[in-house]
């Protein structure tokens, strides 16, 4: 385990965890929400777990987007908060 | 009603991080969860299943019916959004 | 004191993200921003797993020089412990099916009301 390299990864998933949460328009909340799971996949392949790292990297940080962006471009695009 | 929610969000997590003092050291190799069960499962996956992927000997094999379980949670989820989303024709008499 | 903190400050970031998902679920008036908590949250518990499968010195749960040499003792301590992953990967796609069903639920809301705002929402009397 690398500590340096660990701690940058979790102070970046922390970050987009935020930004996601924070950001008004809702398809650069999915975006950021995309760029959290792939970092969320990389700290997964870093503690050894790859099958896990890539199955994420298919389904959540793919096909999630993909459902997210269809949710958003089916109904409205901004939010109040 | 935000302040009620950031105090509920607090006092759960404070509740979390007392508890996690009794947890194990993290990677530590002598954890409960890595001395009891999958020492046996990394020591016979290669002469029990011929699969040196002890993630996917598990997956398919000792535990297949965990994952025959998961793709009939997949065929409910796709069921379930077909009838949310479908279009209903209104019957004309 | 600091050997305390070296070895437990990962479970406390984890439960950092696990309180950002939980606070965007109940705190966010808005059913998406509601849906992509959920999605943190349940990436977070997840997270909290897999770090329980960790071991230091441990490699990738794959045997080495599986195929075609003479059968070695196998050390179960320089292997990462496996089960914890396969647990997860059921749960990542437990995970993105009631993504599935709550965003199909979200716009099935949308096509009713015409609005996400959960204000707004509550406003109309069935």
């Amino acid at each position: 385990m690398i500590l340096g390299f660990d701690l940058i990864l979790l102070l970046f998933v922390v970050i987009c965890a935020v930004a996601a949460l924070s950001v008004k328009d809702l398809l650069s909340a999915v975006i950021i929400l995309g760029a959290y799971s792939f970092f969320m996949c990389l700290l997964w392949a870093e503690m050894g777990a790859v099958d896990v790292a890539f199955t994420e990297a298919s389904v959540s940080a793919g096909i999630g987007t993909v459902l997210f962006i269809a949710a958003v471009s089916k109904t409205q695009r901004g939010s109040k908060d | 009603m935000r302040i009620l929610a950031l105090i509920a969000v607090i006092i759960t997590g404070a509740i979390l991080i007392y508890g996690t003092q009794d947890m194990p050291d993290w990677a530590d190799p002598q954890s409960p969860a890595s001395t009891h069960v999958s020492p046996r499962y990394i020591e016979k996956t290669l002469e029990e299943t011929a699969t040196p992927n002890a993630v996917t000997s598990v997956l398919a094999d000792y535990r297949g019916y965990d994952t025959l379980g998961e793709t009939t949670v997949i065929f409910t989820a796709g069921v379930c959004c077909i009838l949310i989303l479908r279009i209903r024709r209104r019957h004309r008499k | 004191m600091f050997d305390f903190i070296i070895s437990k400050y990962n479970y406390w970031i984890y439960i950092v993200l696990m309180m950002i998902g939980f606070y965007g679920m109940i705190g966010k008036k808005n059913l998406i921003k509601k849906v992509i908590g959920m999605n943190i949250f349940q990436t977070a518990i997840i997270l909290f797993f897999i770090s329980t499968a960790a071991k230091r010195g441990g490699t990738l749960p794959i045997i080495e020089h599986g195929h075609g040499h003479e059968m070695q003792a196998i050390e179960a301590a320089s292997y990462v412990n496996p089960l914890p992953h396969v647990l997860m990967l059921t749960a990542i796609v437990v995970m993105v099916s009631t993504l599935g069903v709550a965003l199909a639920i979200v716009i099935a809301i949308y096509k009713r009301y015409n609005t996400l705002e959960e204000e707004e929402i509550l406003k109309h009397k069935i």
